[in-house]
């Protein structure tokens, strides 16, 4: 079984890395970690990088989850491989310019782009927002899927996954304490369906909402608050149509032996309990 | 805060009575709308419960009697001092009859005028009531929590309150925050060029609260005034929602304690920013709001 520890980092292409930049600074609040000729890498907490924006197709969009060490990235690519997964084992620099010793790539059974990756680094130097959006770090993403049962027992049975939560036959899926690392959402094609990054407090997330209104950037969901998870969340839409998140409060599972996943309706109070609606955002099962 | 005395002169804002001009029409709001539970309707006054007192909001016509914010009082020895204490700075105190008491259903009382002309009702012993508040809609409302006043003459009003023992926990520009409890605030006094109650607000349980009520107010197609919102000196969260007449009603949760020891008001400046830390901005009600926005 894969083992993934935590999800690493998500890469995007962007035909304007300019405005990428404009947008993961002056409203998301990222820091920016380094400028390459071609890739914008942004940080959100403790790691060197947990955002990589590259010049290229907006349809380029990969999630990297770390595993334990090398010798899982062996066991976990045989493993795919077994399965009928292609597997693209990473170079020297394609490892290099993601900040990472060892990787490997495939696609999961959506079509959704996912690397494993080994030692992502790390920077002595804290996180320095660019503003005070309060972000905490990087958490987890929305990922499309095509048939959410199919998916759901490939990250279950063959990665390490746990269902922490269902909202109609959509699975909160965990990796780790954290009440979902990986929320599985129905979709036409493969793609990141939204990117979370937790903040310090309520008040940053409502900070943000009404930051983000004089902005005019579209808010998407929210205000509101998830009774899955217990968080308290803004969605709003960023550069090449991403959806970004900022949430807090996520529950985390105490005891992972007993965990029995809750199933909620598949309703808009399912996915709001204080009544805000999606505009703009379709919600994961339509 | 005692001034001396072992026990405290009032303890708590208990009331407010409101005169409107179609109380049927106003009662629904604070009902249906707002979340209070209409307990009584008698002397042309309707009544609403928010918590274990018999009422702490009444819907009246625009009449003689007419509006006025009831100050609990700790008992009638200290009713007696509060009254000497503002007759002394020149209020002018009256009693009040046994059927203005029945009416407030209280057991005794002083009215009085700040020096705006907000009229004040000194009661002693507020009728409580022996079954649990029950909500008409769970709008999680726990207590009817303190009043907003406007002011016209925030020096002799801020001397009338330091006679009841009120003290100020912090300004914006000149809107005060009065203490009379353990709380930062329980009465706010906002200058403006004429007087009158400009909100009274009501606690509920959590923020959860707060912004299902902002929601269920959009969806109601009420004019919310202001919020959410949080107010930076008292960490209040608020959502300002306004009904028939203009009246400004408020969801609150959040305020912060303060404890006993001696500490300074604090001059937060007149700017949007110490009105509401999320962003929040009234656009329509003046007091709330900053200038140069």
């Amino acid at each position: 079984m894969i083992q993934l520890k935590d999800v690493s980092y998500v890469r995007l292409g962007s035909p304007d890395l300019e405005s990428a930049e404009n947008f993961a600074t002056a409203c998301l609040g990222l820091q920016i970690a380094e400028r390459g000729r071609k890739d914008l890498y942004l940080r959100s907490d403790a790691r060197a990088h947990t955002l990589c924006y590259s010049e290229g197709d907006p349809d380029d969009q990969t999630v990297g989850f770390e595993v334990e060490d090398e010798a899982s990235l062996q066991e976990a690519a045989a493993t795919l491989e077994q399965l009928g997964h292609a597997v693209h084992a990473g170079t020297a620099q394609e490892a290099e310019r993601r900040k990472v010793r060892a990787f490997i790539g495939f696609r999961d059974p959506t079509g959704n782009h996912v690397e494993l990756v080994v030692r992502p680094e790390h920077n002595g130097r804290r996180y320095f927002a660019s503003r005070d959006a309060g972000i905490t770090g990087f958490s987890h993403i929305g990922l499309n899927s095509t048939d959410p049962a199919r998916d759901e027992r490939f990250w279950t049975q063959v990665c390490n996954a746990r269902v922490s939560d269902r909202i109609g036959d959509i699975p909160l899926m965990r990796v780790n304490a954290i009440h979902h690392t990986i929320a599985l959402v129905r979709a036409p094609k493969a793609g990141i369906q939204h990117i979370n990054h937790q903040v310090e407090t309520s008040d940053d997330v409502l900070r943000s909402y009404y930051f983000l209104n004089e902005r005019r950037v579209p808010i998407v969901f929210g205000p509101g608050r998830h009774p899955t998870s217990g968080a308290r969340f803004l969605y709003f839409r960023g550069p090449d149509g991403m959806i970004f998140e900022y949430s807090v409060g996520v529950d985390e599972i105490e005891d992972e032996a007993t965990h029995r996943p809750r199933q909620f309706g598949f309703e808009p109070t399912s996915f709001c309990m204080w009544g805000s609606k999606p505009a703009g955002m379709t919600l994961p099962n339509s | 805060m005692n001034n001396g005395r072992a026990t405290l002169l009032i303890t708590s804002v208990c009331y407010v009575r409101l005169a409107v001009s179609e109380p049927s029409v106003s009662a629904r709001f604070v009902s249906d709308i707002f979340g209070l539970q209409r307990v009584a309707d008698q002397d042309g006054e309707i009544d609403f419960r928010s918590d274990d007192r018999f009422r702490t909001v009444s819907l009246g016509q625009s009449s003689a009697d007419g509006a006025s914010v009831g100050i609990e009082v700790w008992d009638d020895a200290a009713l007696e001092e509060v009254g000497r204490r503002l007759r002394e700075l020149g209020f002018a105190v009256n009693g009040a009859t046994a059927s203005e008491c029945r009416r407030r259903y209280v057991q005794s009382a002083l009215f009085t005028e700040d020096a705006s002309g907000n009229r004040l009702d000194l009661v002693v012993r507020p009728t409580r009531s022996g079954r649990r508040y029950f909500p008409p809609r769970d709008a999680g409302i726990v207590a009817f929590h303190g009043v907003g006043l406007r002011t016209t003459d925030h020096t002799r009003d801020l001397a009338f309150w330091h006679a009841l023992g009120a003290e100020v926990s912090d300004w914006v520009g000149d809107i005060a925050y009065l203490r009379i409890d353990g709380l930062h605030h329980r009465i706010a006094l906002y200058p403006s060029n004429r007087n009158g109650l400009l909100y009274a607000a009501f606690e509920v349980e959590a923020l959860d609260q707060i912004m299902q009520n902002s929601y269920f107010m959009q969806e109601s197609q009420i004019r919310i005034v202001q919020g959410p919102g949080r107010e930076p000196a008292s960490r209040q969260m608020f959502l300002h929602v306004e009904g028939p007449d203009g009246i400004i009603f408020s969801y609150v949760n959040g305020m912060a304690e303060i404890d006993g020891k001696p500490r300074l008001a604090r001059q937060f400046p007149l700017a949007a920013t110490s009105l509401c830390d999320w962003g929040s901005e009234s656009k329509d009600i003046p007091e709330l709001r900053a200038p140069g926005r």
